[in-house]
């Protein structure tokens, strides 16, 4: 997803002269084509998030339209609040992009894992939050979150995420169909755990199951109207999430949810409520903490 | 150095004036509204006349103009006085002042650009107003704008470790445009910064970190207005002017007592503060 976050941008760059790209002194080697291509209009600001942020601040309220980059844990807690007061609050369009979002860092251990991210950003007024899950979702969201000229976040993978393929076009704000038919129960994602959702789908499938599957790979706003309507055909919902329950797309779907007349039952499948130790991959903590293929399928089977 | 000033003595005394004025009008205001913080609005008036009525090249009629100078105060707490200052320059009507700290108004208690657009910045939160400025230069360099920015700093403020990432990126950028004074009075919101920051010199600090910086009496309109001229004090580097002030300085009870950071002056405090500023406040000055 990094590179193809990179060269989304360094197409829109050739043709949108304000576009800047600052990073936290991190994408070692991924940026060099951008800063060969476009000199001063990158800059390694270094290891300090806080005037990262503050510059692109600056940077944007004359016209710049600048992007910050770093790892997610350091780009959105380390400087949250410079995110709050100097990019939100100001509504200036910075695109604040938190790579390696979720546990993809997850043998990095805790100061690298980001599961807390969409909660942090969402909390935020004004603020877009975006989750693509594979690198042709990021192709197709950044030039439209480009297009918004507001404060937005966006959550990318580590790098060799696998593609699904599906047909449903990709718009921001708007909920991406996973799965071509549909039963009573639902599974609804956001992020590259989508992958996990796509397999899921087919191993059902093979076994005759088939559960409706959507990506919501913007968190903030949520697509209500397409939840509306899902709501309206399924008993159960399963949002699947690489994030704590509490602040992201479960918690979204229940605040939202809390004022419909009746709603389909929920279950979340997320990463848990604790700190998680021991150098645990990305997989490893899929599969521990019970948010993988494997456990999607168990859910669906269980509630069909 | 002789700045363009030493030789006029009447535009000094004008300017000194202008202090009284404007240190008037940010006791009355604070009585008005209800609001503290005056002892941080107080320190720095001699700065904010020397940069408003002397060396920044910013008016009502280039406000729209990119070339024009900023100004950001980045102690957003001390805004009263800089309220007064935008007043009676004519950026903002002068009526707003007596709705200083009110619900809704354009003046709030900390700075708002939504409410006040005359900003370049809101304030309030510290550590932001320099990493802003580096942004706003980085952008204009590569505008072949040649702009300057003024960022009003607190010393307590210099607590605030995001304070020396700007200053690193500033120095790294050689943005010799960029001139950082710090309101050093010495007391932060409940202790002596001295003492917080250990006895260590924000001159030296901002040296190290590859600045130009030299330590004036920030009080002394003439002083300051020297120091200015003298910007940048090194080529290539930015500046930093750390300004030896008096917290509620000009009304002798206010000055230097960690009591006037958050104390709201009585009308007796204001009556007495009045009488020796010798002042009326601009807002409050008969029409003739």
């Amino acid at each position: 997803m990094k590179v193809a976050f990179i060269n989304t941008l360094i197409k829109e760059a050739q043709h949108n002269p304000k576009i800047m790209l600052l990073t936290g002194d991190l994408g070692y080697q991924i940026f060099d084509e951008f800063k060969e291509k476009f000199g001063p209009r990158y800059v390694n600001v270094g290891i300090a998030e806080a005037q990262l942020i503050c510059a692109a601040a600056g940077l944007a309220r004359d016209g710049w339209r600048p992007l910050t980059y770093s790892i997610a844990s350091f780009m959105t807690a380390r400087c949250f609040e410079q995110i709050k007061l100097a990019i939100a609050y100001e509504k200036l369009p910075v695109i604040v992009v938190g790579a390696g979002g979720g546990y993809a860092y997850g043998d990095s251990g805790v100061t690298h894992h980001s599961g807390e991210d969409f909660a942090l950003m969402s909390a935020l007024p004004g603020m877009t939050v975006v989750a693509p899950g594979d690198i042709y979702e990021v192709e197709q969201l950044l030039p439209q979150i480009i297009k918004l000229n507001a404060p937005a976040y966006l959550r990318i993978g580590r790098g060799k995420e696998p593609q699904y393929h599906v047909k449903a076009p990709v718009i921001l704000g708007k909920a991406r169909q996973l799965s071509q038919q549909g039963q009573n129960i639902a599974i609804i994602s956001t992020g590259d755990i989508a992958y996990e959702v796509v397999q899921a789908v087919e191993k059902l499938n093979a076994e005759g199951v088939f559960p409706i599957a959507y990506q919501f790979h913007t968190i903030k706003p949520l697509d209500t109207l397409t939840l509306k309507d899902i709501a309206d055909q399924v008993h159960t919902m399963i949002v699947v999430e690489e994030h704590i329950s509490r602040g992201g797309l479960a918690c979204a779907i229940k605040s939202w949810m809390v004022d419909q007349k009746s709603h389909p039952k929920l279950i979340s499948l997320s990463s848990p409520d604790e700190f998680i130790l021991g150098s645990l991959s990305q997989q490893e903590i899929r599969e521990k903490y019970q948010f993988n293929a494997e456990m999607i399928i168990k859910t669906v089977k269980d509630n069909i | 150095m002789l700045s363009k000033l030493e030789t006029t003595e009447i535009d000094i005394n004008f300017l000194q004036k202008k202090a009284r004025e404007i240190r008037a009008t940010s006791v009355q205001l604070a009585y008005d509204g209800q609001t503290g913080h005056l002892g941080s609005a107080l320190s720095y008036v001699d700065a904010l006349v020397a940069l408003y009525y002397y060396w920044l090249n910013i008016s009502p009629s280039n406000i729209g103009d990119v070339q024009r100078d900023r100004f950001i105060l980045s102690k957003g707490h001390g805004c009263v006085s800089h309220y007064v200052a935008l007043a009676d320059q004519g950026f903002i009507p002068k009526e707003w002042l007596h709705e200083y700290a009110c619900a809704g108004k354009p003046l709030s208690s900390h700075p708002c650009k939504h409410l006040l657009d005359v900003l370049e910045c809101s304030s309030g939160s510290l550590g932001y107003g320099l990493g802003i400025a580096t942004g706003m230069l980085y952008g204009a360099r590569l505008d072949k704008l040649k702009f300057r920015i003024a960022v009003l700093m607190g010393d307590g403020e210099c607590n605030e470790g995001s304070v020396w990432e700007s200053a690193m990126f500033a120095a790294a950028h050689h943005m010799d445009n960029l001139i950082a004074l710090v309101d050093y009075n010495g007391i932060q919101a409940v202790g002596r910064s001295d003492e917080i920051m250990g006895h260590t010199s924000l001159e030296e600090k901002f040296r190290a970190f590859g600045w130009g910086a030299m330590t004036v009496d920030g009080n002394d309109i003439k002083a300051v207005v020297s120091a200015l001229d003298q910007c940048p004090l090194k080529t290539g580097k930015p500046t930093a002017i750390v300004l030896k002030t008096l917290k509620g300085a000009g009304v002798s009870f206010m000055e230097d007592d960690v009591l006037w950071h958050y104390r709201v002056p009585s009308k007796e405090d204001l009556e007495r503060a009045l009488t020796e500023l010798d002042a009326v406040p601009i807002h409050l000055e008969k029409k003739v």
